[in-house]
C-alpha cells in the first residue's frame, strides 16, 4: 500500500536522477573539449612562437648576409668540375700513399719474430708490471699460424693501449687511492678506465710499456 | 414561469452596479490570465535556452576561432619552402591627442627624446591638433615601445598590427613584389596573387613560388658585381627550367628592399625583366637558323653563304663586327656572329614565316606569366618587309623582355615545343601551361651542337664554364637615344643553355648601357662583360640544381666542327 503511494515519487525520483547523470555526463565531455582547446590553443601559440623565431633566423641568416660573410671573409667559390668524384673509389684514390722509397728505413723480414717488449725501466712493483707487459705478447704466441710470423704494420695503437688500461687499473702501484679505484671499476667501468689513465702516471713500469706500444 | 422572482430583481441601479463589476472582474482575470501566460512563456523560454545550453551548449571558457593557425595574409615561399613573404605582428605607436590628460608640452618633449625622427615643435603641434588619430611609428622596437608605454599617457596608443616582412629583404623582389600600408598587393606576386593571399579561406596555404632563393642570390650576385664593374645603368637576369617554363631565379637590378618599398627609387621599383623591352640583339640569331633550318631553308649546318665585308640591301647596308670577306658556313655564321649571314639567311625565310614563328614563340604578345607587370613588345608591325625581316633576324627593330628571350631559348632546346613562363612550382597542384610546337626536334638537335660551338670558340668564350657544357649566344644591340642608334650606349645580352648534351636551363644575362673597362681592352660587347656573368653564375648553380659536371661529355661536335674553316689563331 505504502509502496503503491511511493511510486510516484520513486518514478520522479528516477527520472530525475537518470536527467542527473545525463548533464553529469555532458559537463564531463565539455570538461574534456575544453581541455582539448586549451591544448589547441597551446599548439597554436607555439606554433605561432616557432614562425616568429623562424622569421628571426630567416632574416638574420638571410642568403644577402650570408654572401656578404662569404665575400668579406670565407670566400668561398664554386666547386670546379675537378673536385666532383665518381665515388668512393675515386676518393680513395686522392687518399693514396706516394711511392716515395725510403732508402734508410730499416729492413723488416717477412719471417722475423715480433721484437719483445722492453723490461720496464724502473721496477717497484716487478712482478706484476712483468704480468702486466707479457699478457699480450703470450696471447699473440698461442696463436699459432702464418699470421703470427708476419710483422704487421698497423695503427693498431689505439686498441692495444685500450686493452692494457683496465688491465693497468687492476695493477696499478699501491697508492694511497688504489683501493678506492678498485672498488670503483667493479661498479662503473667507464670511470674506471679513465681513473685508470690518471692512476698510470704513478706507476712508471706502465707508462714505459704504453710509450713502447706507442712507438710501435 | 419566465416573470422575474422579486428576490432577484434588484433595484435598477444595483443591478447595473452587479453587472459592472462582473465586467470589470471579468476584463481583470483576462488581464491577469494574459501576464500570466506572459510570464510562463518568459520563464519556458528561459528553462528551456538553459536546457538547451545544457545539452549543447558550449563552456565559458571557449576560445572561439584560435585553434588553427591563419595568417593575416597567406604566406610566399620559394619551392625549397624558404619563406620570402610573411605576416608578422609589430608593434606600432599612435597618438589620440583628444584622450591626452597629462600636459602635452611635456608629453611632446618626452616624445621627441624618444623618437627625434621629429621634433618637439612638430609632436606639440601634432598635440593641439584636433584630429583624432596619428600614426606615429609602424614597426617600433620593443625597446620603444617599452620605453612609450613607461610613459603612462592614454593619448599614446600602443597596438600590435599585422605587418608584411620580406625575410630575404631584396632577394628576389621584383618576384614577389610588395604590398602598400593596407596590407594589398601593388607588384609582383603580391599584387598577381592578391586575392588568394587575402582571402580567409585560401590565405593559410602558402603560395610556394617557382624561385629557389640560392639560385636567385647567386645570379643577383654575380649580376651585380658585373654592374657595378661595368658601371651598367641597370641589369636583369633570367634562370629558367626549358622543360616546364619554371622561372628558377628572375632578378632586375638595381634592386630595392620591398620591406622599404617606399624608399625605392621608381628605377629600382622597375621590373626590367619582364616590363622593359629590349633590343635584344644578336641573341635573336638561333632562332632564326632555327626558322631556317626548320622551314628547309638551311639544310644543313654547312650551307655556304656569301659573307662580304659590307651587304648592301636596298638603302641599308650591314656590317659585321668580324667580317669574313668570304663564303662562310651556317655553322661559321652562328660563331662569329656575323650580321650579313644571318641577314640573307632572315631574307630566305621571309617575312610571313618570320612573323609567323615569332608569334608562336609569344614574341609579339605580352609575355605569358602570372604577374601582372608585362610590357609590350615593339615590332615593325605593318612595316614588316625585307629589311625589317633581315633587322629582326638579328635581333634589331624587335624589343622584347628578357623573359621573352628566355622562354624562346626554352622552346628552341628543349625539344621544340613553347611552354609559357611560370612563377609558380610545376608540382601536384599546378601543372605546366598549356603547349604547342614551334620547332621541329630535329631543329632543336641540331641547335645544340651549334650553340655550344659559339661557347667554344666563337664570340661566348668567356661564358664558358668548364664542365658544364655551356652553349649560348651573345647580343649587343645599339640603344636608340635621341631618335638615333649610338654604339656609344649598348644592351649586351647573353642567353646561354646547359648542359648542352641535354639541355635542362636556360639563364639569360643583360646588362643595360655597359662602359668599357682597362680589363675588357676597351670593348663593351657581350662576349667581355655579361658573358662571364653567366660563367660565373653557371659554375654556382648548377651544382644545386642537380648537374654534374663532366669533363668526358659535351654536345655533338662532329656536327658543325667540319663547318669551320680552321684559322691559325683558333
Amino acid at each position: 500500500m505504502s509502496v503503491r503511494s511511493f511510486r510516484p515519487v520513486i518514478a520522479v525520483v528516477t527520472v530525475a536522477a537518470a536527467a542527473l547523470s545525463c548533464y553529469l555526463v555532458s559537463l564531463r565531455v565539455a570538461t574534456e573539449r575544453a581541455s582539448l582547446e586549451d591544448v589547441e590553443t597551446k599548439i597554436v601559440l607555439a606554433q605561432r612562437d616557432i614562425r616568429t623565431l623562424q622569421t628571426e633566423i630567416g632574416t638574420r641568416g638571410r642568403l644577402e648576409q650570408l654572401e656578404r660573410w662569404n665575400v668579406k671573409v670565407l670566400a668561398l667559390s664554386a666547386p670546379k668540375a675537378d673536385q666532383f668524384l665518381d665515388g668512393g673509389y675515386q676518393l680513395a684514390r686522392l687518399a693514396r700513399p706516394s711511392d716515395e722509397v725510403h732508402l734508410d728505413a730499416p729492413v723488416v723480414l717477412a719471417s722475423a719474430p715480433k721484437p719483445r717488449p722492453l723490461p720496464s725501466l724502473t721496477d717497484d712493483d716487478a712482478d706484476v708490471s712483468s704480468v702486466a707487459t707479457d699478457t699480450p705478447h703470450r696471447a699473440d704466441r698461442r696463436n699459432d699460424g702464418p699470421a703470427s710470423m708476419m710483422h704487421v704494420a698497423s695503427y693498431g695503437l689505439a686498441a692495444g693501449a685500450n686493452a692494457a688500461a683496465p688491465r693497468g687499473s687492476i695493477v696499478a702501484p699501491p697508492t694511497s687511492s688504489s683501493k678506492t679505484v678498485r672498488n670503483r671499476a667493479s661498479h662503473d667501468l667507464p670511470v674506471a678506465t679513465a681513473d685508470a689513465k690518471g692512476s698510470t702516471h704513478h706507476g712508471p713500469a706502465l707508462t714505459g710499456s704504453s710509450r713502447e706500444k706507442a712507438t710501435h | 414561469m419566465n416573470a422575474p422572482t422579486p428576490a432577484l430583481v434588484g433595484r435598477p441601479e444595483r443591478l447595473r452596479l452587479v453587472g459592472q463589476r462582473r465586467q470589470i472582474l471579468a476584463v481583470v482575470h483576462q488581464r491577469l490570465m494574459f501576464g500570466m501566460m506572459v510570464y510562463a512563456g518568459i520563464i519556458a523560454v528561459i528553462v528551456l535556452r538553459l536546457l538547451w545550453l545544457a545539452a549543447f551548449g558550449d563552456h565559458v571558457g571557449r576560445k572561439g576561432v584560435l585553434t588553427t593557425l591563419v595568417p593575416p595574409r597567406g604566406d610566399i615561399v620559394d619551392r625549397d619552402g624558404q619563406p620570402l613573404a610573411s605576416s608578422i605582428d609589430v608593434w606600432s605607436i599612435a597618438l589620440q591627442p583628444l584622450k591626452v590628460i597629462g600636459d602635452k608640452l611635456q608629453l611632446a618633449r618626452a616624445l621627441a627624446r624618444l623618437m627625434p625622427e621629429k621634433d618637439e615643435a612638430t609632436y606639440f603641434a601634432m598635440l593641439r591638433s584636433n584630429k583624432p588619430f596619428f600614426y606615429l611609428q609602424r614597426r617600433a622596437s620593443p625597446q620603444l615601445v617599452e620605453a612609450v608605454n613607461a610613459l603612462g599617457e592614454p593619448g599614446v596608443a600602443l597596438e600590435r598590427t599585422p605587418d608584411r616582412l620580406y625575410p630575404q629583404t631584396s632577394l628576389a623582389a621584383h618576384v614577389i613584389g610588395y604590398t602598400d600600408i593596407d596590407g594589398h598587393g601593388v607588384a609582383g606576386v603580391e599584387r598577381a596573387f592578391d586575392k588568394q593571399l587575402s582571402d580567409p579561406t585560401t590565405r593559410g596555404q602558402a603560395i610556394t613560388l617557382s624561385i629557389s632563393s640560392k639560385v636567385q642570390q647567386a645570379l643577383e650576385h654575380e649580376l651585380n658585381a658585373a654592374m657595378t664593374e661595368f658601371s651598367a645603368i641597370g641589369a636583369a637576369g633570367v634562370v629558367m627550367d626549358v622543360h616546364t617554363g619554371e622561372i628558377i631565379a628572375m632578378t632586375s637590378l638595381p634592386s630595392l628592399n620591398p620591406n622599404i618599398a617606399g624608399q625605392g627609387s621608381p628605377e629600382a621599383r622597375f621590373n626590367r625583366a619582364t616590363l622593359g623591352v629590349y633590343e635584344l640583339g644578336s641573341t635573336f640569331k638561333p632562332f632564326t637558323v632555327g626558322m631556317a633550318m626548320d622551314s628547309g631553308v638551311v639544310k644543313s649546318v654547312g650551307q655556304i653563304y656569301n659573307c662580304p665585308k659590307e651587304f648592301h640591301y636596298g638603302k641599308v647596308t650591314v656590317h659585321d663586327t668580324h667580317p669574313f670577306g668570304r663564303a662562310c658556313s651556317v655553322a661559321e655564321i652562328m660563331k662569329e656572329s656575323s650580321n650579313i649571314g644571318t641577314a640573307q639567311i632572315a631574307l630566305q625565310v621571309g617575312a610571313a614565316r618570320q612573323r609567323q614563328f615569332l608569334t608562336k614563340m609569344g614574341f609579339l604578345a605580352p609575355v605569358q606569366v602570372e604577374l601582372k607587370e608585362r610590357g609590350r613588345t615593339l615590332t615593325p608591325g605593318n612595316n614588316w618587309g625585307d629589311i625589317a625581316t633581315m633587322t629582326v633576324g638579328f635581333g634589331h627593330g624587335i624589343a622584347v623582355t628578357p623573359l621573352h628571350l628566355a622562354t624562346g631559348y626554352a622552346t628552341l632546346f628543349n625539344g621544340g615545343v613553347y611552354h609559357p613562363a611560370t612563377i609558380l612550382k610545376v608540382d601536384r597542384s599546378h601543372s605546366v601551361g598549356p603547349a604547342h610546337r614551334v620547332f621541329s626536334e630535329d631543329t632543336s638537335y641540331k641547335s645544340r651542337a651549334l650553340l655550344r660551338l659559339v661557347v667554344a670558340q666563337g664570340t661566348g668564350k668567356k661564358a664558358d664554364a668548364p664542365g658544364y657544357r655551356v652553349g649560348g649566344k651573345t647580343g649587343t644591340a645599339e640603344k636608340l637615344q635621341g631618335g638615333h642608334y649610338t654604339s656609344a650606349a649598348v644592351v649586351t645580352t647573353f642567353a646561354g643553355v646547359f648542359p648542352m648534351d641535354e639541355p635542362r636551363y636556360v639563364v639569360v644575362a643583360m646588362l643595360d648601357d655597359p662602359k668599357p673597362t682597362k680589363d675588357t681592352y676597351g670593348f663593351h660587347t657581350a662576349g667581355w662583360n655579361v658573358a662571364p656573368v653567366v660563367s660565373r653564375t653557371i659554375s654556382r648553380i648548377a651544382p644545386m640544381l642537380g648537374i654534374r659536371p663532366d669533363m668526358n661529355r659535351d654536345a655533338n661536335m662532329s656536327e658543325v666542327l667540319p663547318f669551320v674553316h680552321e684559322t691559325k689563331e683558333h
